[in-house]
């Protein structure tokens, strides 16, 4: 064969192969979405309960199942392409709210606060379609919601990726369905939302220089910051999605506990007494542990561990009950229907 | 042309010598096989005859011009048919995986991956056109080393297994990649006035201004990540791979110099790369405006 002949052969052969190829990817079709258990879970008044999203191929819904494990239950399901997170039990058990997202044309998300009600099935919007919502918490008489908003979704350095920003918290009537706005900061971050067992203070987790904990006064408007002590890895707390126990006595959150062989991370789940702010470390998953919510009645929490943690590009969430004193540990088996 | 010429031609355009090189070569051979000629034709032969004797005791030209190629630039020309075919045949898995596995095929990426290893495989196939520019063919691979660089970068994204064993792979052909572009380096030294200059120190210095390199392609690959994975794709990211650039166009020069100032070669190596990484990095900050 002459030298044209194989230069002429080869590069035919190249673009046959890219041809069959991209022919090939193409009837493979697009991403399938994920599969798998959402990130935050809440436990039901009576600790009977927890709620949860699933999602199947990327249609996300809103589940509950025993505490003990068992079949799932569809509560609702998410619009085509939204998204749901955050569920949370009203405080009669009646109810959940829960935020649904979707991405604008600038794939920008943006988010709704919506309530479920068990006694009719119905599903209620209580905010408008122009805000991104990311997660609320109902006050303790179950009258009103607070929730928190963000203002932009931007990335405020260049190298930063694009994030929301410019949060405020508001607080729904569910009566009147009146929205009233708690704070005015318009915080770089802020997240996982809690009461005090009065309805006095609201609890929130945010950034300023470093991730802190701030109660705020429902009355006057004032504010304390918290900061746990104990052995993180990272020598300051990250304080990850902070809970409020029921009796309001204690703080569970998630950190660092140590860094892996490889580098990673390694949150696990600590509690802290408020009187003492002396963190305790109650979990040695040696994964990443996240969520944790309080029972109500019993000194146990939920956690939510990532099996996927920083060796996929998609997460492997499940929910284990563990005790508060750190001794023993048990999967929450979930088959969903 | 007579047939002799033809075939020494023929056995030229199997090697990747350099046109001075070559002309001596294609001398030789046509002295040599014009004294066999001069011989049949003593013998009796006409002048066709004892041409085609000739050249059928020679030999077939594509088999001498490869044995010439391999005894004067061993492993070299199997060494880009080697990193060209593995591209490719990244390339042909890896897009598999996308379509099959992850579900998101890439046609854009396909495409830089199949020509990033056809061009490799084509120098091969056109040993003699390439292969006689050495800097050319240094070009060409470490565009193919930075290409897999940052496909192994992006390889992070995937589960431990996937990413292990693809970036093996990867780091099997980028290591390939520097091995030819040291020994191409190399060779070429024979083509420098110098060759009163240590060896061992020429080889010394080659390896020191790669390795310069190979720290340059890190770093400009790892600022290039980092970016990528924090601000999500934007144009100034892009500034990272400057160093890479520059490094890459001084090499055409630092090849000569190597070979005549092995020694003083190696601070001048330094300072363009050091030079190059601080320059970049002021262009970073002022276009971040920080």
């Amino acid at each position: 064969m002459s030298l044209t002949m194989k230069n002429i052969s080869f590069i035919v052969g190249m673009i046959l192969l890219f041809l069959i190829l991209w022919g090939a990817g193409y009837l493979a079709g697009g991403p399938e979405g994920y599969t798998g258990f959402g990130e935050s879970a809440d436990i039901s008044p009576d600790d009977e309960e927890i709620t949860f999203v699933y999602a199947h191929k990327g249609e996300s819904a809103i589940y509950t199942a025993p505490v003990s494990g068992g079949n799932a239950e569809l509560v609702t399901k998410a619009a085509e392409g939204n998204y749901l997170m955050n569920p949370t039990f009203s405080p009669d058990g009646e109810a959940i709210a829960y935020v649904e997202q979707w991405e604008d044309d600038d794939e920008h998300p943006l988010g709704k606060l919506m309530l479920f009600n068990h006694a009719d099935g119905g599903v209620k919007e209580l905010t408008d379609e122009k805000g991104l919502v990311t997660e609320a918490a109902f006050s303790p008489d179950g009258q009103s919601l607070y929730f928190s908003k963000a203002g932009v979704y931007t990335n405020y350095s260049p190298i930063a990726s694009e994030n929301p920003h410019d949060f405020d918290i508001y607080r729904i009537d569910l009566n009147t369905k009146e929205i009233e706005q708690i704070t005015d900061e318009g915080a770089y971050d802020m997240s996982d939302l809690d009461l005090t067992p009065d309805g006095e203070t609201l609890m929130y987790r945010s950034y300023d220089g470093a991730d802190q904990l701030v109660f705020h006064d429902l009355k006057d408007g004032s504010e304390t910051t918290v900061t746990p002590i104990g052995d993180f890895a990272t020598g300051v707390p990250m304080i990850y999605s902070p809970a409020l126990s029921a009796d309001g006595k204690y703080i569970a959150f998630s950190d660092v506990a140590r860094t892996s062989e490889n580098g990673t991370y390694i949150y696990e789940g600590y509690r802290m007494p408020l009187d003492t702010k002396q963190a305790e470390q109650i979990t040695s998953f040696g994964e990443h542990v996240t969520k944790p919510v309080f029972f109500n009645h019993q000194d146990k929490l939920i956690v939510t561990v990532d099996k996927a943690f920083a060796t996929s590009s998609e997460p492997d969430y499940s929910y284990w009950v563990v005790n508060a004193d750190g001794e023993g540990r048990e999967r929450i088996q979930i088959e969903i229907p | 042309m007579n047939r002799i010429e033809k075939h020494v031609e023929e056995i030229l355009k199997q090697m990747q010598s350099t046109e001075c090189e070559r002309e001596e070569i294609r001398e030789e051979l046509l002295s040599h096989l014009n004294e066999a000629k001069s011989d049949y034709i003593s013998e009796g032969l006409s002048e066709k005859q004892a041409e085609k004797k000739v050249i059928a005791a020679f030999g077939e030209s594509n088999r001498i011009g490869q044995g010439l190629q391999e005894s004067m630039y061993p492993y070299q020309r199997g060494l880009l048919y080697f990193i060209g075919i593995s591209t490719i045949l990244f390339g042909f898995i890896f897009y598999l995986h996308l379509s099959f596995v992850i579900h998101e095929p890439s046609p854009v990426w396909l495409v830089v991956q199949l020509l990033s290893g056809s061009i490799v495989t084509l120098a091969a196939i056109n040993i003699s056109t390439f292969g006689r520019y050495f800097y050319l063919l240094n070009a060409l691979l470490m565009v193919n080393i930075i290409w897999n660089g940052i496909n192994i970068v992006s390889m992070q994204g995937l589960s431990q297994w996937q990413a292990l064993f693809f970036s093996i792979y990867l780091l099997i052909v980028v290591g390939m990649g520097f091995v030819f572009v040291f020994r191409n380096s190399y060779y070429s030294t024979s083509q420098v006035d110098g060759k009163h200059q240590k060896q061992w120190l020429v080889k010394f210095s080659y390896i020191m201004n790669l390795l310069y390199g190979v720290i340059i392609i890190v770093l400009s690959l790892f600022f290039l990540w980092s970016i990528l994975f924090f601000a999500g794709i934007n144009k100034q990211a892009f500034i990272t791979l400057l160093p890479i650039l520059i490094w890459l166009a001084f090499y055409k020069f630092q090849m000569n110099f190597i070979a005549k100032k092995p020694v003083l070669s190696l601070a001048t190596g330094l300072l363009v790369s050091v030079s190059a990484l601080v320059l970049s990095f002021i262009i970073l900050r002022i276009s971040y405006g920080g």
